[in-house]
């Protein structure tokens, strides 16, 4: 397979799934309509109620969704071989995931833009919110231990990142002081930052971490350390002094890269050298359902539902907006994608190195890109070694960027869910250390590939109770909901059956003695956790299937009474 | 004009290169704006409830100082009764 043919049907299925599928789904089932006025313009209250272009918030949502997690997804499902990835990356955006973010975005739309909470309590029952919330609260715990995993572990493995690293944290700082305290012009304060971020990524090339720290720089514990007092300050300090500076230099770097590694394919159109199918059952387990949870992101996520209700819905002009800018946002995503399968599938000589880097212990997924991305940077004139280097630093900051404000959520949380019981987790430090804490015990005693099934299990199971919500909005107004309906019945049981093996792998090895030590403690709460979620979504499909049930009754009993918006 | 085209015009103000522009400010900005505008709405409306706390059952002692100020803030007691008295939860924080 060459990399631009990949494109093509990628592109293809673009076409066929926004225009075609979106469009007919749009028409006949969710009839928006653009004269009807939306919560942006009805509870305007220019802070969270704002009307917005549509470009805008394309580019908005497509940002908020696009992390580490299509990136490495893809590169770990690249394990089977490239041909099952790439069709669930297809199959599942087409089918599934452009439909969850979509129909997500319009039932936030369409209830006052309330978010997930407030519908779960309206739709579900009262209980269902408490129950959301404190799975919400052990999923972001998954994503800081996944991602805290990936960040350790690729700056373990590739020092040629860390000055990179310092140097935009420096430029974000530095960008938060020239633009709320200096007062300073946003495009020189963009110029200057941008410069000294990239400024770090070629000295770092140069530089390495380990000729600055010796042995050291290879010890993943001390860049788990690292990692997460990044985190911590991102947590703790006021948004405008770090996390969101931060992030707002880490994102010019994120997109220089992306456009030069498309660039890259397009001009180099590099051929696959991984095998289009290895094997049905690998390290991590069979292909189902464990492919369906190991790329999640670039498929369907219970993340962009998150953004679709909390931040997108409530700023839509038009309800017609919705679909270029929820469901646009998916097929941008599945392409991002994509790119990562691309840069896994042409990045090594053969399947042996690739099988390598994968291995427990390897450098991981994070590295397999850097060396990917390098190869296509290499395409359009960049030195191989900088172009690793630019990509382990993209990588990286896509993912810590996330983990930070993953932190600062979990913080409120802690405070908000458990603060009247333990008075002292009010306290914003106490609080950031305790979310920290728990996701750094993960990153130290946990595999990171487990660590990343278990997000993507939690992920997937985000994404089914998503559905669940909006199959029952569509009952409510007497739609069809079949089109909802279905992928959500595939996606949960698919991704309890993913939790529940990977709780029995690691509470099988406990239990015969294959780990030892801290290893023990970390397999035991991995596996606790996904019992949990396991728990608390079947509790919340219980509470689905008495709504369901309950509207049916009355559909029966009241067949006139037409539903009301 | 037809009526669609008309309506195609008007829904294309600025062409493929505003579009672009409202994209790219979209992923690198528009989060930012938020920030600042939620930012500043806390800190206002924090002002307002001490000051008109009364205006949502809030008990406020001395009205003198609230009279005086009342004039400033009426174009934004609307909206700061609305978020004010708007059912919110932690999923409210996530984006």
């Amino acid at each position: 397979m060459n990399s631009l043919v990949a494109f093509a049907l990628g592109l293809i299925v673009v076409f066929v799934g926004y225009r075609l599928y979106a469009g007919w789904f749009e028409r006949l089932v969710v009839r928006p309509d653009a004269e009807r006025t939306t919560p942006a313009s009805m509870y305007m209250d220019g802070v969270d109620f704002i009307p917005t272009s549509k470009n805008v918030l394309f580019g908005y949502q497509f940002k908020s969704i696009a992390g580490a997690a299509p990136v490495v997804g893809a590169i770990m499902a690249a394990q089977w071989g490239w041909l099952p990835a790439m069709l669930w990356l297809f199959f599942g955006a087409a089918l599934f995931g452009w439909i969850h973010d979509y129909s997500s975005a319009m039932m936030s739309l369409r209830n006052d833009g309330m978010t997930f909470g407030g519908l779960s309590h309206r739709l579900l029952s009262p209980r269902a919110r408490l129950i959301l919330l404190a799975f919400i609260y052990f999923y972001l715990l998954l994503v800081a231990g996944a991602f805290g995993a990936i960040v350790s572990g690729l700056l373990a493995k590739q020092g040629a990142a860390m000055l990179g690293l310092i140097a935009l944290t420096a430029a974000g700082v530095l960008a938060g002081q020239m633009i709320y305290r200096w007062k300073r012009d946003i495009v020189l304060t963009s110029i200057v930052t941008v410069a000294i971020a990239v400024g770090g990524i070629v000295a770092g090339t140069y530089v390495p971490a380990g000729a600055l720290m010796g042995r050291a720089a290879a010890n993943q514990t001390l860049w788990a350390l690292f990692t997460f007092f990044f985190c911590y300050l991102g947590a703790a300090l006021p948004i405008w002094r770090f996390a969101q500076p931060v992030n707002y230099v880490a994102f010019y770097v994120v997109f220089l890269g992306l456009i030069g590694g498309a660039l890259g394919t397009l001009v180099g159109r590099p051929g696959f050298t991984l095998p289009a199918f290895t094997q049905p059952v690998i390290a991590i387990g069979p292909i189902w359902p464990m492919l369906f949870v190991t790329l999640a992101c670039g498929a369907v996520s219970g993340w962009h539902s998150l953004v679709s209700s909390s931040g997108t819905a409530r700023q839509l002009e038009r309800e017609t907006d919705a679909k270029p800018v929820a469901a646009g946002s998916m097929f941008a995503e599945m392409l991002l994608g994509l790119l990562a399968l691309v840069t896994a599938a042409v990045a090594f000589s053969g399947r042996a190195e690739y099988a390598e880097m994968m291995k427990p212990g390897g450098p991981g997924a994070g590295a397999v890109f850097a060396i990917g991305m390098g190869k296509l940077l290499a395409f359009i004139g960049v030195p191989p070694a900088l172009g690793r280097t630019f990509a382990a630093v993209l990588i990286v900051v896509l993912a810590i960027t996330v983990m930070q404000l993953v932190l600062r959520f979990m913080r409120i949380a802690t405070s908000e869910l458990v603060g009247d019981f333990l008075p002292p987790l009010r306290n914003v430090h106490l609080a950031t250390l305790v979310a920290a804490g728990l996701a750094f015990f993960l990153v130290q005693t946990g595999w990171w590939q487990y660590l990343w099934v278990l997000f993507g299990g939690a992920n997937q199971l985000m994404a089914s109770l998503a559905l669940l919500l909006v199959t029952i909005w569509l009952m409510t107004r007497g739609r069809c909901v079949l089109f909802t309906g279905l992928p959500m019945i595939f996606m949960f049981v698919t991704t309890i059956g993913a939790l529940a093996f990977t709780a029995y792998q690691l509470l099988s090895k406990v239990t015969q003695g294959l780990v030892a030590g801290a290893v023990v403690v970390g397999n035991t709460l991995m596996a606790l956790v996904a019992v949990f979620l396991i728990a608390a979504a079947l509790s919340l499909a219980a509470d689905g299937i008495g709504a369901f049930l309950r509207l049916r009754r009355e559909r029966v009993q009241h067949p006139e009474a037409a539903p009301a918006e | 004009m037809s009526n669609r085209s008309q309506k195609r015009k008007e829904q294309k103000p600025g062409g493929l290169l505003q579009g672009l522009r409202e994209f790219m400010y979209g992923m690198a900005v528009h989060d930012t704006t938020r920030l600042a505008l939620k930012t500043r709405a806390s800190m206002e409306h924090l002002f307002i409830l001490i000051t008109l706390g009364d205006l949502l059952g809030v008990p406020i002692l001395p009205p003198y100082y609230s009279l005086r100020l009342l004039p400033y803030v009426v174009p934004q007691i609307s909206t700061w009764k609305r978020r004010m008295l708007r059912e919110k939860d932690l999923t409210d924080s996530l984006a």
